[in-house]
């Protein structure tokens, strides 16, 4: 009965973009993070749901290898994007960054002016040979930043004088401007005042068109407004994973409904 | 069940007014207010300390500045000249025509009074020998009236600074008590008179017997040598090494002893230092004595732990939202480290550096051992390059010779360095606020 | 106030349901006018057919039931949102009984049709039915351009179908008491007249969803009572 289906749901038309399977992490002694496996689907917002320290920020800094960043973590099992092992020796996390997007929870534009936030990442990588090409992927990753229309005046102005809903979005087109494939946020919007809150989530809407994006996110509600598909993680196991209306509406496992319903913390 | 009639003594609590302070309010206020008193009473006391600090600095060396000089005109006839010249102590003719026309120049003015040729030797010392090379170099001024201008003797300068007075004078051979009339003589006359010690601030530092003349300028040289040697070196050393400590070591027992050890050599007397130059600098490697060079290495050693240590601070005070944001783009550590740390951190790192140097600028103890303190820097040196290996002094190191010395005319020029020296630190320092309050940043 | 939300897939949402809701409406008028006019037209096959497109009328109660309650879960709609969904849901709710009455309708005309006419009344039954059917019309006009007046005014023409039940009610009985071999068609005639009576009832439940979610107060007159047959001795 699709014809009768409202909202587009053809998440499962969508081919699987990131593979975990039986991703262990530890921190030192501590095992944050145990046997998570999930498939992510390519142009869908996959939204990591839990309790404060289940592990889904966690998680969702393997998939651009920044917990190599800390000394004491150390990362077990598979996680392939596009069916390659991305924690294979000979990948450099360095490129892998490029292709792998990241948006964090506080705005954090670097101190330069707002071209050149968003031109940093094309010029490290040599995405642009001329200035005319540089101009254009600013261009191009502001208007997918939805923010093109409130800086074109003023882009060499710094980017740290914009307002927080528009220094997330700053981000955003920063974020993108490397021609990623998928897009990480970890709490884009917990900065931000309701109307900017919004206008980022309508964004990200927009954004799934493009890429895969994987939302980690403290507020439920956020969750069902803006995912397609939701995984909920709690004391560092992967719960269930679904489609959000289903999981909003009747999930399958008790310990979900708990969270969802607010009867457990 | 409870008992119906509640017992009187757990009656509900006392409702108080708010307009009624407690007596733990006011005890509480009263201390505070005391605790205000006494900080600002600290303060009092401290600026006063200040205060007379600055009187005393300012009362002791103003007086160097100022220099006694003499005004003399007269003319030298073409025979005068030629007769000096055919005579065999040629200099000590020009003192004769000096003294003549001193004479001559004091009687007109209207003034009796006894002369004496030994007396003027010593108000103004012997001045023949610059007239004499005066006119030898402007052979066409002979004939025409040519004004000099000479410094008056260390004693009389002290004099009209009133270091020296009638009442306590030594007749010495330096100055007695009946040159004094001279010296008013000639100060009604017009020909004695103060005047700004230009000499002082540039010129070289002197004999032991001429105060008068000693300047300060070869060891501003000096130090100014010294500090680029200093600049050049513990500026990118300090700077690299933080960065590897703060950004790229691995947090293990070996980088928290390195952390330590320099934490500790921050605080080693300065004189380890300058034990440590002369070891390694002068006798090992054979670098010349006194030269600003060696002064300058030892003193980046000095200096190196204090830009380590404020060059570490403005690294971790730059918050890891955005080495994390860099991160985030694909750009490598080194990348994130040099694009986008050290610029955000470079504000703190040029104050601390600039407040290393200024304490370097004022250090003495570690170029007592190599030889710049006591040294009598004499001359200027040549060019750029031999100023780092030219014998010299430096600043601080000038400033004790001086006060070593024996004549008191020295000591009042050990109070006017101190005084050029602490320009130098505040106009470093205020420097180093302005730099800091423009490159401020607000996350 | 702007219409739009400033996340546009939350206006696509609504706008679905409102869409079906719509569709649901259009399915239903149909319904009571084919079933009134295969009653005076005694046509069998008319009658099989409204029978028939009763199940797509219950699918799509449950199908915009499940909509509205994802809408809630996923969307948590407060203020004028929130009566929309409210209102849909019921809305939903008393169409569907709507469309089960024509249904009956619908079967009792099989019946009927083997019978004798009784005289006249199944005119007086299709005008009975497309008074309701207008209301009905009115009622989802009034919901579609939030129009709280022409709400109010279908609520009260509520009272006009329950007179017609009245005079219904009395002329089968005068039927009945003349020819008793005309009882058994009178009693299905009159179960037929009670069922579009409660029709009405259901459209004016509707028309006060409608002011509901306009003002946000249910209206309080206690809706008229023209129908006193209950009363008649």
């Amino acid at each position: 009965m699709n014809d009768m289906r409202i909202v587009e749901r053809d998440v499962d038309t969508n081919e699987v973009k990131i593979a975990a399977k039986d991703v262990q992490v530890f921190y030192g002694d501590t095992h944050a993070i145990k046997d998570v496996s999930v498939d992510i689907n390519d142009k869908t917002v996959t939204a990591f749901i839990g309790p404060s320290g289940c592990g889904k920020s966690t998680f969702l800094r393997c998939i651009n290898r920044m917990n190599d960043t800390i000394d004491v973590c150390r990362v077990q099992g598979d996680i392939r994007i596009d069916s390659e092992d991305i924690y294979d020796p000979k990948v450099d996390p360095v490129q892998l960054r490029a292709k792998v997007g990241m948006v964090f929870q506080k705005p954090n534009p670097f101190p330069k002016s707002i071209y050149d936030n968003v031109a940093y990442g094309p010029r490290i990588h040599g995405l642009a040979k001329t200035k005319a090409d540089l101009d254009d992927i600013v261009e191009k990753s502001l208007r997918r930043g939805a923010i093109w229309d409130e800086v074109k005046d003023r882009l060499h102005a710094p980017g740290t004088g914009l307002s927080g809903g528009q220094q997330q979005r700053l981000c955003i087109a920063r974020a993108v401007a490397t021609e990623p494939e998928v897009l990480l946020m970890d709490e884009p919007c917990s900065a931000l005042d309701p109307i900017a809150t919004a206008q980022v989530e309508e964004l990200i809407d927009e954004l799934r068109k493009n890429y895969s994006v994987v939302i980690v996110t403290h507020s439920m509600q956020q969750a069902a407004r803006v995912s397609q598909k939701t995984a909920f993680f709690h004391l560092g196991h992967l719960v269930e994973y679904g489609e959000t209306g289903t999981i909003f509406t009747n999930p399958v496992d008790p310990r979900t409904e708990s969270y969802i319903t607010g009867r457990i913390g | 069940m409870t008992d119906a009639s509640m017992t009187p003594a757990a009656a509900a609590p006392k409702k108080s007014s708010l307009s009624v302070v407690d007596a733990r309010t006011r005890k509480r206020n009263a201390a505070e207010t005391r605790f205000r008193m006494y900080g600002v009473a600290a303060i009092a006391v401290g600026l006063l300390f200040l205060l007379f600090l600055f009187a005393s600095i300012l009362r002791s060396g103003i007086p160097a500045f100022t220099q006694t000089v003499m005004d003399v005109e007269f003319v030298l006839t073409q025979e005068q000249f030629e007769q000096a010249e055919s005579k065999m102590l040629k200099t000590g003719e020009y003192q004769n025509i000096f003294v003549n026309a001193l004479q001559g120049q004091l009687e007109e003015s209207g003034f009796e009074v006894a002369f004496d040729a030994k007396a003027i030797e010593r108000i103004v010392g012997k001045p023949g020998g610059t007239i004499r090379s005066f006119y030898l170099e402007n052979p066409d001024r002979v004939g025409t009236p040519v004004s000099f201008e000479l410094a008056a003797s260390s004693r009389v300068d002290g004099y009209f600074n009133g270091r020296v007075t009638r009442d306590n004078i030594v007749d010495s051979r330096f100055l007695m008590a009946s040159d004094l009339d001279l010296v008013d003589a000639l100060e009604d006359a017009g020909i004695i008179r103060g005047a700004f010690n230009w000499n002082f601030i540039t010129g070289t530092d002197s004999g032991v017997d001429n105060p008068g003349g000693a300047g300060l300028g070869a060891s501003v040289i000096g130090s100014f040598f010294m500090m680029l040697v200093v600049l050049f070196l513990s500026l990118p050393i300090g700077v690299a090494a933080s960065i590897y400590l703060e950004e790229f070591a691995p947090k293990n027992r070996w980088t928290d002893l390195i952390e330590v050890n320099i934490s500790n050599l921050a605080a080693v007397p300065s004189i380890v230092f300058g034990i440590l130059g002369l070891a390694v600098f002068i006798q090992f490697a054979g670098l010349p004595q006194s030269a600003p060079l060696v002064g300058g290495l030892v003193l980046t050693l000095m200096t190196l732990p204090t830009i380590i240590i404020s060059t570490r601070a403005s690294l971790a005070a730059v918050p890891p939202s955005i080495r994390d944001a860099a991160l985030g783009v694909g750009a490598s550590k080194m990348q994130s480290v040099f694009h986008h740390v050290l610029p955000l951190a470079m504000p703190g790192i040029l104050t601390g550096t600039i407040i290393g140097l200024a304490q370097a600028l004022g250090e003495t103890a570690p170029l007592l051992l190599i030889g710049m303190v006591g040294f009598v820097a004499r001359e200027y040196p040549e060019g750029f390059l031999s100023g780092f290996t030219h014998a010299n002094s430096a600043m601080p190191a000038q400033i004790y010779t001086w006060a070593s010395r024996a004549d008191p005319g020295f000591y009042e020029k050990a109070w006017g360095g101190i005084i050029i020296l602490l320009l130098f630190l505040i106009t470093m320092n205020a420097i180093a606020v302005i730099l800091r309050r423009r490159f401020e940043r607000r996350w | 106030m702007n219409d739009q939300h400033i996340a546009s897939a939350f206006d696509r949402d609504l706008e679905a349901i409102q869409a079906q809701i719509m569709k649901m409406g259009g399915l239903v008028e149909n319904a009571i006018l084919e079933a009134s006019i295969s009653l005076e037209t005694r046509d069998e096959e008319r009658a099989e057919t409204v029978r028939r497109a009763d199940k797509a009328i219950d699918e799509l109660e449950e199908l915009i039931n499940e909509e509205a309650a994802r809408v809630i879960a996923l969307r948590a709609p407060t203020a004028i949102d929130l009566r929309l969904v409210l209102t849909i849901i019921k809305v939903s709710a008393n169409l569907e009984r709507i469309g089960d009455y024509a249904k009956n309708m619908a079967k009792r005309t099989s019946v009927l049709s083997q019978m004798a006419p009784v005289d006249d009344s199944a005119g007086a039954l299709r005008r009975m039915a497309k008074e309701v059917e207008r209301m009905l019309k009115d009622a989802l006009d009034a919901y579609v351009s939030r129009d709280a007046e022409l709400a109010q005014d279908v609520i009260d023409r509520d009272i006009e179908v329950d007179q017609m039940y009245s005079s219904l009610f009395r002329e089968f009985l005068t039927f009945m008491m003349e020819d008793p071999r005309n009882i058994t068609a009178c009693m299905h005639l009159h179960f037929i007249a009670k069922n579009v009576e409660r029709m009405g009832d259901h459209v004016t439940s509707i028309a006060e969803q409608v002011v509901y979610l306009v003002t946000g107060n249910t209206p309080d007159e206690a809706r008229s009572k023209g129908d006193k047959t209950s009363l008649q001795a």
